[in-house]
């Protein structure tokens, strides 16, 4: 329904007033009359309960915020919020909020504080730092933001500072699925779900792992225009059921599913012979290549019929160019990440689906503008960042938190003692949960700014207080959602700030000033937006009246008369810069290790109520998810004499957790699964702290070999019920 | 034509996000581990691999604003009532006296006592929210618009135009008691084997289907109940209402 129809049927509500039965009549209407519209002052915000930036309208009242409503103007998210945005109160209002700067007392993980005023705080902060750098040079301190809006000052302030060795979550999540799809159409796409009419969904759960627009504009694409969606997950997720078809595929075999259905598009002819010679390159090599990859073998592989996986090649390239391999965001799973998103991102090449509806859309234009400066030069520093060389393919911007770990527990190729994190939380999120402690334990001293206790925070030396995203003024940031919008969203506080927070940029910025860096900081956030929007000056402007602005930059067809940034200035079907750096230019199938006899695979997925860690902690939410479980298949539990509801022991090479089981047939008998976020060691974090088992104390810590990108599907557990 | 509010649902868009029920808890104040709406999953076997059967798997609702509301029969004050301008079932808060009478008088579970105030409690399609021109928290922040809502008697309403458009194959949750429910489903509204059965005190029902004296002398006593109440909660006593918990 749309506000002006609303309005129409408000305004009769009210007219109508409430009636109210005739034996109590005048008694009723008078106690019962139509309720008075709320004294709500309405605020435009994004929210920041996940990455997703949706836009809001926070409702406030006498400086409390009430509630949280969708912008129906804010057309990434498609006018909604979900139930994570819905809970933003219960995080800004959470009793557990970190309220003043702390310094540990006792020994790390310890717990015990001592509150210490900001200034004390600030001067320890900057020279801690200092001392870092003198002793082990600027590349001895390592700096780690998640996905925020002020993170861009913390990588400011590392280079200023002089430190190479910046990380940020991404490499815990989906870095090796970037690598496949920019190596191979030269930058990664936006998939036009809305307009798609086939879609196969691999390595991604749209319909509980958020994303906007994607999720919304599935259903949409299902309901409304017909669209088709082939699910291949071990779980019987809600996105599996919500499917046309739904293949419980053996874990870590999708790359042969998706070269059988190359084979299938290539043998049978189904591509546009014009489009393939005119837009991509290596079609004779791919050809060649997967002539061994029949829909027979990869059945053999995968568990999946070879006529199923022949009919949904075929209907793929039947609704071609508007039909795709969804690209997903789970690319954390195997040591070959990069290579099996390479076949995801190939076959999509075969469909002809790139920069066209329903396909994989190019980057628009959003308008926004770095903030330049000069960084100064530092000659007693590394030459590189302590994770250099190790892997041949990393996002220099991104790190690769795994290999920093090893990196920096094995000294090589030197110290790093110091660390800076906000907004992320390792502890919480890396897998090998005692490694990222053996690396706390390393350092002389750690710095986390953050609004709670996470359990990176309980293991640092200095625990800084920050405002959440309604108490805070954000930089400018571009969004860009599908065929939904380019668009450009800001944040102003709707609330003063609680307790003593303070923003992680006048945290830099403090510490910058103390360290005779302060000309890198000289800007307020209005000037630093200023800077960002100079090219599209309307912005903040119209940013006040809607909630955000849109850039009317084109969809489709950006890449007509283009070339694309790759070697051969086309779409890679062959990667000829792979070839030159002796990794495999096509992907070669390598079947996933056997799982071990009374052994199983751990697999880890999301849910529309948790965002990595930092969600099982939120009152609101914690009554949809109160704990985690370990899903077992029932034959699988039958034979290790395990009852739904037991408490069972889970344990790998690297740790071990206890929790509740859950029999379901919703998984494979070979495969378990469990939430993230839960059992933190931080008692400060009272809902999570001791509940349910913590995922990345299990799980191993392999990673992609080209990305770094963790693997987080590559973990072998045994199940013990656990006797009382 | 009087209006009559109702939501209109395809069930079939929703994707169990659970967003409705976290807008209408903060919306609502609706105390920790209660709810006033819910999306209920379809209990069903994990298929055999491959193509499914299209059928919805999670159902929203809430409570219905039913055509003949058996807890208006339940309610010995008259706090319940049905609305005959809007067509909504509305609890008057300063005449409920929290007896708990309504709740199994409602097949399909959509009332509960609420922990901190002690009274009848349900959906009220968020009057606060509709007065300040904004749909109902649920149907404002539903990801799919799975939830339209309206007044279906308004052909230009949203509401009204998925209500007329698909007239033929609306259907509403069975239940044993069938109170024609203003909640609509688009076609399947998936499994609709819950709605239960209507417990209204005998009483009450031969009550309210008396002379409109004994009605009045309800009123009356309704009343006498109010003054009660209102002695109570001056005089506020925790202890007193321990027994209330377990209904």
């Amino acid at each position: 329904m749309s506000r002006r129809d609303f309005f129409r049927a408000s305004g009769l509500v009210a007219a109508g007033a409430v009636g109210g039965p005739a034996l109590l009549g005048g008694l009723t209407k008078a106690r019962a009359a139509t309720p008075a519209a709320p004294a709500w002052e309405s605020k435009f915000s994004a929210c920041d309960m996940c990455f997703n930036k949706c836009g809001l309208i926070a409702q406030v009242e006498d400086g409390v915020i009430k509630k949280l409503d969708p912008n129906p103007k804010f057309l990434k998210s498609r006018g909604m919020l979900c139930a994570r945005g819905n809970a933003g109160l219960a995080q800004v209002y959470d009793p557990d909020r970190l309220k003043h700067p702390l310094l540990r007392k006792g020994e790390r993980g310890e717990g015990k504080w001592q509150r210490i005023p900001w200034d004390e705080a600030i001067d320890m902060a900057a020279q801690k730092m200092e001392e870092t750098r003198k002793k082990y040079t600027p590349c001895g301190h390592l700096f780690s933001a998640g996905s925020d809006l002020h993170s861009q000052f913390v990588g400011r302030f590392a280079e200023v500072y002089g430190s190479f060795n910046v990380t940020s979550h991404e490499s815990l999540c989906l870095v090796s699925g970037n690598r496949a799809f920019l190596d191979t159409y030269g930058e990664v796409p936006f998939p036009d779900v809305l307009n798609s009419k086939y879609i196969v969904m691999a390595g991604a759960n749209r319909f509980e792992a958020l994303v906007t627009p994607d999720s919304i504009d599935l259903m949409t694409a299902m309901r409304e225009h017909g669209c088709k969606l082939v699910t291949l997950d071990p779980r019987y997720t809600k996105t599996a059921s919500l499917s046309d078809e739904w293949y419980p595929i053996k874990p870590g075999t999708d790359m042969a599913f998706m070269l059988a259905v190359a084979h299938v598009i290539i043998g049978e002819k189904l591509y546009d012979p014009q489009w393939i010679e005119e837009k991509t390159y290596g079609i004779e090599q791919l050809t060649e290549h997967v002539r061994q990859y029949t829909p027979g073998f990869a059945a053999e592989e995968c568990g999946i019929p070879a006529e199923a996986i022949a009919r949904i090649a075929r209907e793929l390239a039947a609704a071609a160019p508007a039909s795709m391999i969804y690209p997903g965001r789970r690319t954390s799973d195997y040591e070959d990440s990069t290579q099996i998103r390479r076949a995801f991102a190939i076959v999509n090449g075969l469909l002809g689906n790139w920069d066209r509806p329903g396909g994989l859309l190019a980057a628009r234009a959003v308008g926004l503008k770095g903030v330049p400066y000069d960084a100064p030069w530092y000659d007693e520093n590394q030459e590189d960042r302590i994770d250099a060389d190790k892997v041949p393919m990393m996002f220099e911007h991104e790190g690769s938190f795994l290999v920093t770990r090893d990196s920096v527990l094995a000294d090589d190729p030197y110290p790093v003692r110091g660390w800076f994190i906000y907004k992320t939380n390792p502890m919480g999120t890396a897998p090998n949960r005692r490694k990222t402690i053996e690396m706390m334990n390393k350092m002389d001293f750690v710095t986390v700014v953050d609004i709670a206790m996470s359990d990176t925070a309980w293991y640092a030396d200095l625990v800084l207080p920050s405002q959440s995203y309604l108490e805070r003024l954000d930089p400018c940031s571009g969004l860009q959602g599908s065929v939904a919008c380019a668009c450009v969203v800001k944040r102003d506080p709707i609330i003063d700030p609680l307790y003593e927070s303070r923003s992680c940029f006048d945290i830099m910025k403090d510490i910058a000033g103390r360290m005779d860096l302060g000309e890198y900081f000289d800007f307020t956030i209005e000037e630093f937006r200023k800077k960002q929007t100079r090219e599209i000056p309307e912005a903040l402007e119209v940013m006040d009246r809607d909630g955000v602005y849109y850039n009317p930059s084109k969809v489709y067809g950006i890449y007509e008369g283009r070339i694309y940034k790759t070697l051969s200035k086309k779409i890679e079907l062959y990667n000829q810069r792979y070839e030159q750096m002796g990794l495999d230019p096509l992907p070669i199938y390598t079947p996933p290790t056997k799982v071990p006899k009374n052994q199983f695979r751990l697999v880890l997925g999301r849910n529309a109520m948790i965002t990595q860690s930092s969600t099982t902690n939120n009152a609101l939410l914690h009554q949809f998810i109160p704990s985690n479980t370990l899903w077992l298949n029932p034959d699988a539990a039958l034979s290790l004499g395990i009852k739904d509801g037991d408490l069972v022991e889970v344990s790998s090479s690297v740790g071990r957790q206890e929790l509740r089981a859950e029999v379901t047939k919703k998984i494979r008998k070979d495969t378990v699964f469990m939430l993230s976020g839960f059992n933190t060691l931080s008692t400060m974090q009272s809902l999570s702290h001791g509940n349910g088992a913590s995922i990345n104390e299990v799980l191993e810590d392999d990673y992609d070999a080209v990305t770094g990108n963790a693997s987080m599907h590559t973990t072998f557990v045994t199940v013990t019920r656990k006797v009382a | 034509m009087a209006q009559q509010l109702a939501m209109v649902i395809d069930a079939a868009k929703c994707i169990d996000c659970k967003g409705c029920v976290a807008a209408c808890k903060v919306a609502n104040d609706v105390p920790t581990g209660q709810w006033r709406n819910w999306i209920k999953p379809t209990v069903e076997e994990v298929p055999i691999p491959g193509l499914l059967k299209s059928k919805p798997k999670f159902q929203p609702g809430a409570c219905m604003h039913c055509e003949n509301p058996t807890c208006v029969d339940a309610c010995p004050t008259g706090a319940t009532y049905k609305d005959k301008e809007t067509g909504e079932v509305v609890i008057n808060n300063a005449l409920c006296i929290g007896c708990g009478n309504c709740i199994p008088s409602c097949p399909y579970d959509a009332r509960f006592r609420n922990e901190v105030t002690r009274k009848a409690d349900k959906c009220n399609y968020c009057p606060e929210r509709r007065a300040a021109g904004l749909p109902p928290a649920c149907v404002d922040t539903c990801p799919t618009k799975a939830r339209v809502f309206g007044d279906i008697n308004d052909p230009e309403s949203a509401a009204g135009i998925l209500y007329r458009k698909n007239k033929d194959r609306l259907t509403r949750i069975s239940a044993r008691t069938d109170t024609k429910p203003n909640m609509f489903y688009v076609g399947d509204p998936g499994h609709g084997d819950w709605g239960g059965e209507a417990v209204v005190p005998a009483s009450m029902v031969a009550m309210k289907q008396s002379a409109p004296l004994i009605k009045g002398i309800v009123g009356l006593s309704g009343l006498g109940v109010l003054a009660m109440l209102g002695r109570q909660l001056l005089v506020g006593s925790d202890a007193e209402h321990k027994e209330d918990s377990d209904a």
